[in-house]
């Protein structure tokens, strides 16, 4: 869409004559070939010739999002031909063609503009297509490829947001698509792996450590897990985070703990992986969990998340506790506070209203 | 501009260096006599959209006369489609993004009423294109016949229907719940339920909230801290954690910011000071960060941005409807 991180040109003047004529000359080709393709789709010229013309111009232009419903027109008649064709299995092999003819059209388009939203939009579309007309396990192999693709793309850019979103519906897809031996717990542990294996390879991809999150909870709700189990799965992302935050200055790793914390607020913890814990067994987290956050203190004393999550979780454990702050927490939460009023200068304005929240 | 002086502080923001209002306001008119670069036919699928950006910069620049009147409203009548719809330029495919900028541009000339006179079947053919995006099921809109689903629809669907008065041809509640069900526990909101938050989705969300009167809804604090957590140390804002910072957030953050409450949460002379470094100060227009390309989106996103901190010589915005307040002032009255 718009211009993003591209160097701004440094002005060298008028063009010549030369580059002038040269970008009109480009001009006057691109509008005749817009001008041809609007001509053919009015005229329902669903042809491959029109097709040819339509990936031209997206090639050109792959923003073009009109150029890209009238593909989907031109597909969609070239699949009612195949339709009427023969047998069965005859229009089946047919389409299948054209699908996976056109899925190949749009892998080096992605890669040039990942960031495009109608070639993804149209990419969902042709799969939504193979879902409707092809036999299940047909349909199904489409999109595991595509599991394949889109697990490399995020190889490229691992916080692309389109490809995160992309392959929450791939997944999404693939459940419903899924054959009778294949559990669909089996899907979520898998990927679980996959996101276990994007933080690993980054620590700062808060994309994978969302992901993770949602899995969690899936997986959880899937094996009908029982309180125990619950707990023990907490305990194990508490022992994760608290290992990835030896390097305290990755604000990802802090939300992802923020998104844990939540478990030990009564009011969000239905939402959250342990729903069922008691009053006193979240003090009791809460209680080691300050410990654990103050021993990261040692060396890194200028890192401003420590001081705001040992106030999150001191706030919280007054909250579960129904008391309103007083005496030495209070002292020690304010004693906090003034550290992050030094560090974080452009929040200023926060601490200040959060003070005066607490000395009201 | 005065150099920056007492506590960090959003509104009233200062900095030392100035927006060149005439560059931009140049810039912007000279966006249509740029035919003879290919660029300008590759962004045809973004015209209307463009014209928006263009003359809503420049009410907030103080020059809502610069672009010809009749022939801007002549210009968003040729983009309306059989359906009601509007397409990007004309003959391109009627889609929500583009009926959205087709409805602020006409409110913004007060010129709704040639939905009547000109227009195909009145205001309500354009209502009824945009309900007809409603799934019935979930409460969410698509973008088009096509089936694209994403909440930037569902607050373009509130933000028109609303500035025409035909909010209640959709079922609110219903699309209220959806936004519901994108929310983290983060605070923020994603592109669809279980997607991550981004601030750009924020916004949608946020927005289509405030114009359902549902702020209620929102964890004012946690959002805020997520929000506020965008400013990096540049004074600029980005739209996920870790990412780099980028003009057109300052309308995406600090909007949603201000709809909360929150804007005073970041630092406004510092967030004043990274956008006027995203000037071309020569040739005009506002690029997504200091030495990058300029384009009318960022530009107005960027000036948008100013005009939330208050800035010397920039109108008021309405944060909820990405228009002068003004405007929305008078037509929602």
């Amino acid at each position: 869409m718009a211009a993003h991180g591209i160097p701004r040109y440094t002005r060298l003047g008028e063009k010549t004559e030369e580059v002038r004529q040269q970008e009109l000359h480009k001009i006057e080709k691109y509008r005749e070939l817009d001008q041809s393709v609007r001509d053919k789709v009015a005229a329902q010229q669903y042809t491959p010739e029109t097709l040819q013309k339509i990936t031209e111009l997206l090639t050109s232009n792959p923003e073009y999002y009109t150029v890209w419903n009238y593909r989907r027109q031109v597909l969609r008649s070239e699949f009612s031909r195949a339709a009427s064709a023969g047998s069965e299995e005859a229009t089946g092999g047919q389409i299948a063609t054209l699908i996976k003819d056109d899925l190949m059209f749009l892998i080096p388009l992605l890669r040039s503009f990942p960031k495009c939203y109608w070639i993804w939009n149209y990419r969902t579309w042709l799969l939504d297509e193979a879902k409707r007309l092809l036999p299940v396990p047909t349909a199904r192999k489409f999109w595991q490829e595509e599991l394949a693709l889109v697990g490399k793309m995020l190889s490229l850019d691992s916080r692309n947001f389109h490809g995160w979103g992309y392959r929450l519906f791939v997944v999404e897809t693939l459940r419903e698509l899924r054959s009778e031996e294949l559990e669909e717990k089996d899907m979520t542990r898998t990927e679980f792996e996959y996101a276990k294996k994007m933080i690993g390879a980054n620590l700062s991809n808060f994309s994978a450590w969302h992901y993770r999150t949602k899995l969690i909870q899936r997986l959880l709700r899937e094996n009908s897990a029982s309180d125990e189990e619950r707990r023990k799965m907490l305990d194990d992302e508490l022992d994760l985070i608290h290992r990835a935050l030896c390097d305290p200055y990755d604000q990802s790793l802090w939300f992802y703990h923020q998104n844990l914390m939540c478990t030990f607020d009564p009011s969000v913890a239905g939402q959250t992986l342990a729903p069922n814990l008691s009053d006193s067994e979240r003090l009791d987290y809460l209680r080691r969990e300050i410990e654990e956050i103050q021993e990261m203190l040692d060396g890194a004393e200028d890192c401003k998340y420590i001081y705001q999550a040992l106030i999150d979780c001191t706030m919280l454990s007054w909250k579960v506790e129904g008391r309103e702050p007083s005496g030495e927490p209070k002292t020690q939460v304010l004693g906090w506070l003034s550290e992050l009023k030094k560090l974080d200068p452009l929040r200023h304005q926060r601490w200040l209203d959060f003070e005066q929240s607490l000395c009201r | 501009m005065s150099l920056t002086s007492g506590p960090a502080n959003a509104a009233g923001a200062q900095s030392n260096l100035n927006l060149s209002v005439e560059r931009h306001v140049d810039y912007i008119k000279n966006l249509d006599s740029r035919r003879d670069e290919l660029e300008y036919w590759l962004t045809e699928h973004l015209r209307l959209n463009g014209v928006y950006w263009g003359l809503t910069a420049l009410h907030l620049l103080g020059r809502p006369e610069t672009l010809p009147r009749e022939e801007t409203i002549n210009f968003v009548l040729s983009c309306q489609r059989e359906n009601g719809g509007f397409g990007a330029a004309p003959g391109h495919d009627a889609h929500m993004l583009y009926t959205v900028s087709a409805v602020q541009i006409l409110v913004m000339l007060d010129a709704v009423d040639e939905l009547e006179k000109r227009g195909l079947g009145g205001k309500e053919k354009v209502g009824t294109f945009i309900a007809e995006l409603q799934d019935k099921e979930s409460g969410a809109f698509m973008g088009d016949e096509w089936g694209e689903r994403d909440t930037r629809f569902l607050y373009g669907a509130f933000n028109a229907l609303s500035l025409l008065g035909l909010l209640d041809t959709v079922d609110v509640s219903k699309a209220v719940s959806y936004i519901q069900s994108c929310e983290n526990l983060d605070g923020g909101y994603g592109i669809q339920p279980g997607a991550e938050s981004h601030a750009g989705q924020v916004f949608t969300c946020v927005g289509a909230l405030t114009i359902a009167g549902r702020l209620d809804l929102v964890n004012r604090d946690r959002l805020g801290g997520w929000l506020s957590e965008r400013q990096v140390d540049n004074g600029g804002l980005n739209g996920r954690p870790e990412k780099l910072p980028d003009a057109c957030y300052s309308w995406w953050v600090g909007a949603s910011l201000a709809m909360i409450d929150r804007l005073h949460w970041i630092d406004g002379g510092k967030l004043a000071t990274f956008i006027l470094r995203c000037q071309d100060s020569e040739a005009g227009g506002i690029g997504d960060r200091p030495g990058s390309m300029v384009d009318v989106f960022h530009t107005h996103f960027a000036i948008a941005g100013l005009s939330l901190l208050k800035f010397d010589g920039v109108k008021e915005i309405d944060p909820a409807y990405c228009l002068p307040k003004t405007i929305t002032m008078k037509c929602l009255s």
